[in-house]
């Protein structure tokens, strides 16, 4: 599975000039949010916001979805009007037609809610695994990836990994959703024991981006749980 | 339940509940529960406060408010919380245990059992509850043959006749025995029902009313404000098909060991969805609280767990009750339709050759995940009584387990010999006679069972049997089984245990012998010996002897295939982590579903 491009462009011209708010010595969601250029670091902070932005009116959030400054503000946006809006129920009612339609078309929300309307055919990692060497969608892949990683989190009973095989995994998988499966589980991983700082989990972030975006990932989703505690 | 669903808009009851005040200070008569005492069952429950509210879902509808005439656990959810008996089960360890009675004592020859009731207790209006209340439920309700009374069956002694209910004073009550009755003291954990509210709808206390009536009674369409009960909550509230809710009795008499009056969440709230990937979606939104969990659920809510501050419990403990399908023997006896049919199902060659078609190694392994376990009787894994245990309370080795291995050729060489064949050409196995055998296998939109059935409709049909799955709504299942329509069901039973609590499904007369009512009348050999053995085992306090006299009769269950038996589920559950004491949760209890006597522990840990 191909690689992102826009990701591939960064490290081919190096010209990439890295701005974050590393080293801020207090945790302001709402700045960081507004602020953080790390599309990464500033989804973490979104992510964490999205209880908050719930609160907000459905025509606010439509408009910082389609026009937010930053990737986070959209996120939680988009986050916040997912749930106002009842969509995951407005999904689930759907026929599986309807939801590979729209998840072909890009909406990932539908492809993780076929996925999920559909899981019981995959009951075991290998089924999954199965699976990705034939999806074609990323929005698919990315789906079943996720549910494949909670085969792979440590603690499941089918399919557990161990830390240095999920990065590894995050890093080189061959397909996306291989790589999106290591970064859910390697975020579960990180969020039970916790073992990097706010300020760490960024450097990693940084320090990855360009060459790991599925491991950054892994990292934006850790970050996010650090920044809501 | 389609009229409800017709007046849904208007059925919005919603009432206050007629609560008296509560007590002015913990009753000298309290039920105080242990919290932290160190060898205990309770030594490692925390002591919580008051406050909140518990979400959580269930899958179906309750079909009324009277505990006595429920069949169904979509009822009994409800009416379990509202209710206690004289004894119950512990809330954590699952033995039997004085709860309304503050003590009992046994006779020296085993046949006289005084209760000493709690005194200076009340209902939840506010009325004190005396031995009239016990003598009522027990002999005007439970006992009365115009009530339709799932309980009944268990009181039944060995030889045909019941305890005897006498009030010796207003807090002491007797019931003798004819003979030593062992399970006597899970049958007494009858919830009491108040005499002054229900007495009046008893035709035999009031002859104004029809008999029946008090089947008709505390139905759906009951104002909520007219329910009374004496256990931790009362239901207050009730929307068709969106949620129950029931609020703290101010009378309860369940106290910890700090004073503080249970339950300690003030409310709770069933949320009433349509199966339970809905339910699933609700509890990983934060919209419940708590969450039995499925096999499919793990890779799901594993890696969400933390960040969303939840906890999933994954044990290898086997779980309470049964998962069977049942083939019915009375299949058109009632129409006088479907003679051929019948005979065929009745005959036991036939019942052998479907389970020989049951791939459970599959079901436990695509279905359960490999968290499962075989069944092949009806008394639960747990109880020191499962015949797979080389004793009472003894090391699981099925060492005598009767069991049909998935074998599809010799499936087929008992269909063949029973001229089970396809007598047309056209793919399809046809009755004896050459007539089309159409088999239809309902369960209800659980995804588990559905993937049970699924695999049993392929194994079937790979055999020559036209087969055909459909799902349908679960009272409506319910009332299929107590009709005896249909050709085979799947459902599931709940469990304990204690074998004597199954009476009403094995016995030849039981209210719930589905896969043939007709035994009643016309019992076999093997109907006339399991009814022998359920008794003998009743009645010896010899639990050594009694282990032996219910393994004979589990292993004849197994062999006459009225219940064909599947798998279970080892026991997993997800909990949000505010909800304290849901660490506790284990097969013996909850905080919520069928088994929830957890939940009156259980505490908001953010208060």
């Amino acid at each position: 599975m191909k690689r992102n491009g826009l990701r591939a462009l960064g490290l081919t011209t190096c010209a990439v000039v890295l701005v974050s708010l590393i080293g801020f010595a207090a945790v302001d969601l709402n700045d960081i949010v507004a602020n953080e250029l790390i599309p990464e670091i500033s989804k973490a902070a979104g992510l964490a916001l999205v209880a908050d932005y719930t609160l907000k009116t459905v025509e606010e959030l439509e408009t910082l979805e389609a026009t937010g400054r930053t990737d986070g503000i959209r996120l939680a946006a988009n986050r916040a009007l997912f749930s106002l809006n009842a969509r995951e129920m407005e999904l689930y009612a759907m026929e599986n037609d309807a939801l590979v339609a729209l998840a072909v078309a890009g909406d990932q929300d539908a492809a993780n809610m076929w996925f999920f309307k559909n899981r019981a055919s995959y009951k075991r990692p290998e089924l999954v695994e199965e699976y990705l060497l034939t999806v074609e969608a990323d929005t698919l892949a990315i789906a079943a990836g996720k549910v494949l990683g909670g085969f792979y989190v440590p603690g499941s009973p089918l399919g557990a990994k161990t830390e240095d095989e999920l990065v590894e995994l995050a890093k080189n998988g061959e397909s996306l959703g291989l790589r999106v499966a290591a970064a859910t589980a390697l975020t579960a991983f990180w969020n039970t024991g916790q073992p990097l700082t706010i300020d760490q989990t960024r450097k990693e972030i940084l320090s990855v981006v360009l060459v790991y975006p599925e491991l950054a990932l892994a990292y934006q989703g850790y970050l996010a749980y650090l920044f809501s505690l | 339940m389609k009229k409800a669903l017709i007046l849904a808009s208007l059925l919005l009851v919603s009432s206050l509940a007629v609560f008296g005040q509560g007590y002015d200070a913990q009753p000298a008569d309290a039920l105080v529960f242990p919290f932290g005492v160190a060898g205990t069952p309770y030594e490692n429950a925390e002591l919580g406060v008051r406050g909140g509210t518990i979400h959580e879902a269930s899958i179906e509808d309750p079909r009324g408010w009277n505990n006595h005439t429920a069949h169904e656990t979509s009822t009994t959810q409800y009416t379990n919380l509202m209710h206690r008996g004289l004894l119950n089960l512990d809330h954590i360890s699952g033995a039997v245990v004085i709860d309304f009675a503050k003590s009992y004592d046994i006779s020296d020859d085993g046949l006289v059992l005084t209760f000493h009731l709690r005194e200076n207790i009340y209902w939840s209006d506010g009325v004190l509850i005396t031995a009239d209340d016990v003598l009522f439920t027990y002999n005007d309700v439970i006992l009365n043959e115009d009530v339709d009374c799932n309980s009944r069956d268990g009181q039944i002694l060995p030889d045909g006749t019941f305890p005897v209910c006498e009030k010796v004073d207003d807090y002491t009550v007797t019931f003798t025995l004819s003979t030593i009755y062992r399970p006597i003291l899970n049958s007494l954990a009858f919830n009491l029902m108040p005499k002054h509210k229900l007495a009046q709808f008893v035709h035999k206390l009031n002859p104004d009313v029809p008999v029946g009536t008090f089947n008709e009674t505390w139905t759906l369409d009951t104002p909520l404000d007219e329910l009374v009960g004496n256990g931790p909550y009362i239901v207050t509230g009730y929307q068709v098909n969106v949620s129950v809710t029931m609020e703290r009795n101010p009378y309860y008499y369940g106290y910890d060991n700090a004073g503080t009056q249970l339950p300690y969440f003030d409310k709770f709230v069933s949320n009433i969805v349509t199966n339970q990937d809905v339910s699933m979606l609700k509890f990983r939104n934060g919209e419940i609280d708590v969450y039995g969990m499925r096999a499919e659920d793990i890779p799901i809510l594993l890696p969400e767990s933390t960040g969303k501050g939840f906890s999933v419990m994954i044990t290898d403990l086997a779980t309470y009750g049964t998962t069977w399908i049942l083939v019915n023997q009375d299949i058109g006896l009632a129409e006088g339709t479907d003679t051929e049919k019948r005979e065929i199902y009745r005959t036991v060659e036939f019942r052998e050759a479907l389970a020989h078609l049951l791939d459970k190694d599959t079901m436990v392994q695509n279905v359960l995940n490999g968290l499962g376990t075989y069944q092949w009787t009806g008394v639960s894994l747990p109880s020191p009584f499962y015949a797979g245990r080389d004793y009472y309370g003894g090391p699981i080795t099925e060492a005598d387990a009767v069991t049909f291995e998935y074998d599809p050729a010799l499936a087929a060489s008992k269909l063949d010999a029973l001229g089970v064949v396809d007598a047309d050409g056209d793919g399809w196995r046809d009755l004896p006679s050459g007539a089309p055998l159409e088999i239809t296998i309902n369960a209800n939109d659980n995804t588990t069972r559905i993937a049970y059935c699924l695999i049993i409709q392929d194994d079937f049909r790979a055999a020559g049997l036209n087969a055909n799955f459909q799902v349908i709504d679960f009272n409506t299942l319910v009332g299929d089984l107590f009709a005896a329509t249909g050709d085979i069901i799947l459902l599931g039973l709940t469990g304990g245990d204690e074998p004597n609590s199954g009476k009403n499904v094995y016995t030849s007369c039981g209210s719930l012998h589905a896969y043939r009512y007709s035994a009643c009348d016309d019992p076999d050999e093997v109907d006339l010996r399991i009814d022998e053995l359920m008794d003998l085992g009743a009645n010896t306090f010899d639990l050594d002897a009694a282990f032996g006299y219910y393994k004979e009769y589990q292993q004849l269950l197994a062999y006459q295939l009225g219940y064909i038996y599947l798998c279970q589920p080892t026991f997993l559950y997800a909990h949000y982590d505010f909800v304290g004491n849901a660490n506790l949760s284990s097969p013996t209890s909850t905080p919520g579903g069928n088994n929830g006597l957890l939940l009156e522990l259980c505490f908001d840990k953010t208060l």
